[in-house]
């Protein structure tokens, strides 16, 4: 303050102004400076350069054809019958698996919440699968599929739900459940775990209060519970969603992708596409094609979600 | 509205028993006001009351039928939190209305009741907004509002101006005194500060770690305490206790000074005298029972207070009314007006007065 006063009386007005300029338009940015070269090398560059081979042709097996071709893969893309179906698939793997860790994990925190015996064992075993490495859990449940070494196709064909114990993963009408099962026991304690410290923030007195208002238990649920728990929910479930929409290492172990790409999702698509048939152009187009449709899905959470939140 | 009886209430977690022998009779319309230190267990039996809380042993009674084991919503009980536990995410009109709403009474009912109860508090202008945009003293009146929606058999509040200053406290203290009249609902209110205790209560309750240890009308617990808890903790500022020697009709100071007190009975048993700094007199030095020299002299306008060192009995605290021209150093005597005195035995329980009769 009194530095810039005393330059203001200098003879000069000129470069006093410039003073100015400095200080609030270009002094602020020299700070920020190594975060934003940071963030531009470890994020913009990959994208940008993303971007930019969906827009050419490199493909490793034609080494001589590389080279800018316009919307070309784009309109491929457009036609491609795979496409369509690894979009399809994409969406039913996400929801059923969102769907159902969160359901399970709600009840879980809820369950957390109240007080048992032996609660500090259930509560380690519940957060057990998250630590759990992905290849081995996916191989786990491949064989628990597996009517030959697993138990669940003869579970299931006693209990009606098969008509014979055979292999659920070979049935392209059936197949993506077996995935979905195995990222619903790994993505459970992650809901779990959120949903309970958000749980475990609800003042106790608010429930007292509900309590001496008449509220029975399930509106204490719906009319106390859920509000509090609204804007936890909504921000896990859309990183979830993104994050399961990406996440094709479970399908890649158990089916990769088959039978009849029935169980192909968009990042499997393009993990087959770049790095079986090794063209990277093409795999980049099917890349930005999903960035979009997950960025105009979590845009339309946020809105959501502060709107719900604004009441 | 209904009477609550506490019949032989005790209170235990795990093996620790935080409240002994309750036995409280509340009538119809009466305001009770629990008092005691922190931790004696106020809230816990308010909780208890409310259903918040099991009840360990004993009976507890709303208009004559037992209620031990009624859920806190069919007692038809309401609750005034001290964090008035007010719902964040619903504005005030739905706040108040939410037993209502809970019950699934029919909507303009709803609306007119939540209207007649907002413009009893005047919080007629801020219905619509969320409990984060109101002051304290609003929110406090909300959560008011939210009890007397419910027209309930009883009010039971917990310490519910304690987050509030002081002039606000004044306000509300009055507010809440208004709406007992107007309503003649029974009430019971938890608090720690006396003021309150006093200008409220029909009676009031003294608990201490988890004895009731008197309970009667305002004047009578400043008249006659039954125990030198009672005695020391009501009253502001604390009565003087000093340590006496018992004997017929008087009791005698360390330093033999002999106090009549022909009003107590049985003053052979005394150990300690106790009086209200209100009730001694300055005098001339020698005119007096006890000498000292005032240590610290205190003029709040309309009272004086000093602190008088007498020697061999310790610091002794005078109140007189209006300014008394004393000053550090000055050597004065002091009366003692022995018929307001009052003299504990050695288990610290009050000697009956003579003069009245024991209703
Ligand atoms: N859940 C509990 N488990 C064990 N002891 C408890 C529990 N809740 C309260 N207590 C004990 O019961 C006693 C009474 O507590 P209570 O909250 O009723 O006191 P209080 O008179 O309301 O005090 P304050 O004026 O500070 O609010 C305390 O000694 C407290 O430690
Ligand atoms: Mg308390």
């Amino acid at each position: 303050m009194t530095d810039r006063t005393s330059k203001s009386i200098l003879p000069g007005g000129t470069r006093a102004r410039r003073s100015l300029y400095w200080q609030y338009l270009v002094e602020p940015y020299l700070y920020l400076s190594p975060a934003i070269f940071l963030i531009g090398i470890v994020m913009m560059i990959p994208l940008i350069i993303g971007i930019s081979y969906s827009f050419q042709s490199i493909e490793l097996l034609k080494p001589f054809d590389t080279g800018w071709v316009g919307l070309e893969n784009y309109q491929k893309l457009w036609s491609d019958r795979k496409f369509w179906l690894a979009l399809e698939n994409t969406f039913w793997w996400t929801f059923w698996s969102i769907s159902f860790q969160f359901l399970l994990g709600l009840g879980l925190a809820m369950l957390l919440t109240t007080q048992f015996y032996g609660k500090k064992l259930f509560q380690a075993l519940v957060f057990l699968p998250w630590a759990v490495p992905t290849f081995l859990s996916a191989l786990t449940w491949a064989w628990l599929f597996n009517p030959v070494i697993g138990p669940l196709p003869h579970w299931m064909a006693s209990l009606g739900i098969l008509s014979e114990p055979y292999n659920i993963m070979g049935d392209p009408n059936l197949a993506m459940w077996g995935p979905i099962v195995a990222n619903i026991w790994f993505g459970v304690p992650f809901f779990a775990i959120t949903l309970l410290a958000a749980l475990q923030s609800i003042p106790n007195d608010m429930y007292e209060a509900a309590e001496i208002d008449g509220a029975s238990a399930w509106q204490v649920f719906t009319k106390i519970t859920l509000p509090f728990l609204a804007p936890m929910i909504a921000i896990t479930v859309m990183l979830r969603t993104i994050w399961i929409a990406n996440f094709a290492d479970l399908i890649y172990v158990m089916t990769g992708g088959g039978p009849a790409n029935s169980t192909q999702i968009v990042s499997s698509y393009i993990f087959t596409t770049a790095f079986r048939k090794l063209d990277f152009g093409y795999a980049s187009a099917i890349a930005v094609a999903l960035l979009f449709i997950l960025l105009t899905y979590a845009v339309f959470l946020l809105w959501l979600r502060k709107k719900l939140v604004k009441t | 509205m209904a009477r609550i009886e506490l019949k032989d209430v005790v209170k235990c977690y795990g093996t620790v028993e935080v409240l002994r022998d309750i036995n409280l009779d509340i009538k119809d319309g009466e305001f009770i006001v629990l008092v005691g230190p922190s931790g004696c267990g106020k809230s816990t039996l308010l909780r208890m009351i409310a259903g918040l809380e099991p009840i360990s042993q004993g009976d507890f009674l709303i208009g004559g039928e037992r209620m031990n084991d009624v859920r806190p919503r069919d007692r038809d009980i309401a609750m005034v939190f001290q964090s008035y536990a007010l719902y964040p995410h619903m504005d005030v009109a739905r706040n108040m209305g939410f037993s209502m709403e809970i019950r699934k009474d029919p909507a303009n009912e709803r609306m007119s009741r939540v209207k007649q109860a907002a413009d009893t508090l005047g919080l007629t202008a801020l219905t619509e907004r969320l409990p984060k945009a109101l002051s304290g003293g609003q929110r406090q009146r909300v959560a008011m509002g939210r009890a007397i929606i419910r027209d309930p058999r009883a009010f039971l509040f917990d310490e519910p101006l304690s987050n509030l200053d002081a002039s606000l406290r004044v306000e509300m203290r009055l507010e809440i005194a208004r709406l007992h009249q107007k309503l003649g609902a029974t009430m019971i209110y938890v608090t720690h500060d006396q003021v309150e205790a006093l200008t409220l209560a029909d009676r009031i309750v003294v608990l201490n770690g988890g004895d009731i240890q008197q309970v009667g009308s305002p004047l009578e617990l400043y008249e006659r305490p039954a125990n030198k808890f009672v005695a020391q903790f009501i009253g502001s500022p604390t009565m003087n206790v000093v340590s006496v020697t018992g004997g017929k009709n008087k009791v005698t100071t360390a330093d033999g000074v002999a106090i009549a007190l022909p009003h107590l009975k049985g003053t052979e048993r005394a150990v300690e005298m106790g009086i209200r700094p209100e009730h001694i007199d300055v005098v001339d030095v020698n005119a007096g029972h006890l000498i000292g020299i005032a240590d610290v002299v205190e003029h709040l306008g309309s009272d004086t207070n000093i602190y008088v060192d007498v020697e061999g009995l310790g610091p002794i605290l005078v109140r007189k009314h209006g300014n008394i021209p004393a000053k550090t150093g000055d050597r004065l005597g002091l009366r003692i007006q022995s018929e307001n005195a009052h003299a504990f035995a050695a288990d610290g329980v009050a000697l009956r007065q003579t003069n009245t009769n024991e209703a």
